[in-house]
């Protein structure tokens, strides 16, 4: 697919080319904005800034990245400036945020003592972002190592390293009462 | 029994008890490693503490979708983006710029072409009244002109001409000062 896109691209045929670009790429541009931003919403709305730059910037695409590589860049990017643009305005006041209501309940509750403990997607939003990024990628590419190094932009060996450390984290906290008992 | 995750796996299988459960692990490698796991409780323990896991991970983690607009969506937004009207403020500018420079470059070879024009009928006004000064030493130059034909109207009638070739020759390279003959 991509072999085509670019053979496109070479002959100066961008729309023919973007045509090709957004069923091959819109739902891995998704996912991957997915787990970096927890929030579908704003994954979809991530995923649709995303191919708008891909569609402007097409026609510079030079092929000395491979196309893939190249969109999961402008995707990453496009998450960060959003999580930067958030960032500010994460506030209590605002009861629908997200990140109010995560940060309202470990106020509350206090981690130690959450009863909701055992709940597997709070745990993993206690690991460092890096590795929860990799793990919701992980099972959303369907366990391909591969995919989550191509579309995060880093060699294998992290990735695993990273999967690796993510998992026996949620091994050892999602035991707690063992834990404490030890 | 004991806990695997407080015991662990035997430090030299960890990584690859990983890889075998995700199937990354070479197939030569792989052999070894369930070797060991089917002689090593404390592994076995763990793997499958790590496989219950991993189910867990994958039946628990959201898998969100696109929803089904998204492709009409992005759709409206590229063709927004094309109309001329909307390309933003840069693209406005240069074009309001580009035409700026068009309406000065007319404006000035108009300008330039009744200059030329004036300049031109100034210079033939000052040699056919040269001429008329000069008439009495030329009369034997123009001994040729039919009789009757007074000197400074052949003059006169030169300088007319010349005029009008020069208007014509500055038409063609600049625009004349009239309206709708500037190229």
């Amino acid at each position: 697919m991509d072999a085509g896109i670019e053979q496109l691209l070479a002959e100066g045929r961008h729309a023919r080319a973007f045509d090709l670009v957004v069923p091959a790429y819109k739902d891995r541009v998704f996912r991957l904005a997915y787990s970096i931003l927890k929030d579908r919403a704003a994954a979809e709305d991530a995923a649709q800034e995303t191919l708008v730059r891909v569609w402007k910037a097409l026609p510079g695409f030079d092929g000395r990245a491979a196309l893939g590589t190249w969109i999961y860049a402008i995707t990453r990017n496009t998450c960060l400036m959003e999580l930067r643009r958030r960032r500010p305005t994460v506030s209590f006041d605002d009861p629908d945020s997200t990140e109010a209501q995560h940060a309202a309940a470990s106020v509350a509750t206090g981690p130690a003592e959450d009863p909701e403990r055992d709940n597997l997607l709070r745990l993993l939003e206690t690991l460092p972002h890096n590795q929860q990024e990799a793990v919701r990628l992980f099972y959303l590419e369907d366990r391909s190592y591969d995919a989550v190094a191509e579309q995060l932009g880093m060699p294998l060996g992290t990735v695993k390293n990273l999967l690796h450390r993510a998992r026996k984290r949620l091994m050892e906290l999602a035991r707690p009462d063992e834990v404490k008992a030890a | 029994m004991n806990d695997p995750t407080l015991i662990g796996p035997c430090a030299d299988y960890e990584h690859d008890l990983v890889e075998l459960h995700d199937g990354a692990l070479p197939p030569e490698r792989a052999s070894v490693v369930r070797l060991h796991v089917a002689q090593c409780a404390r592994c076995r323990d763990w793997t499958q503490a790590f496989a219950a896991l991993d189910a867990r991970l994958a039946a628990e983690l959201p898998r969100p979708v696109l929803t089904a607009h998204f492709e009409a969506r992005l759709q409206d937004r590229l063709a927004a983006l094309s109309r001329p009207a909307a390309r933003g403020d840069l693209n406005g500018a240069l074009e309001h710029e580009h035409d700026a420079l068009l309406a000065a470059l007319r404006r000035g070879a108009r300008r330039n072409a009744l200059l030329g024009a004036i300049g031109w009928a100034t210079a033939m006004a000052c040699a056919f009244l040269a001429a008329r000064d000069l008439l009495p030493e030329m009369r034997g130059a123009l001994a040729s002109v039919p009789a009757g034909t007074e000197p400074w109207m052949v003059f006169g009638v030169v300088g007319v001409a010349v005029a009008i070739a020069g208007l014509a020759w500055s038409g063609v390279r600049g625009g004349l000062p009239l309206p709708g003959l500037v190229r």
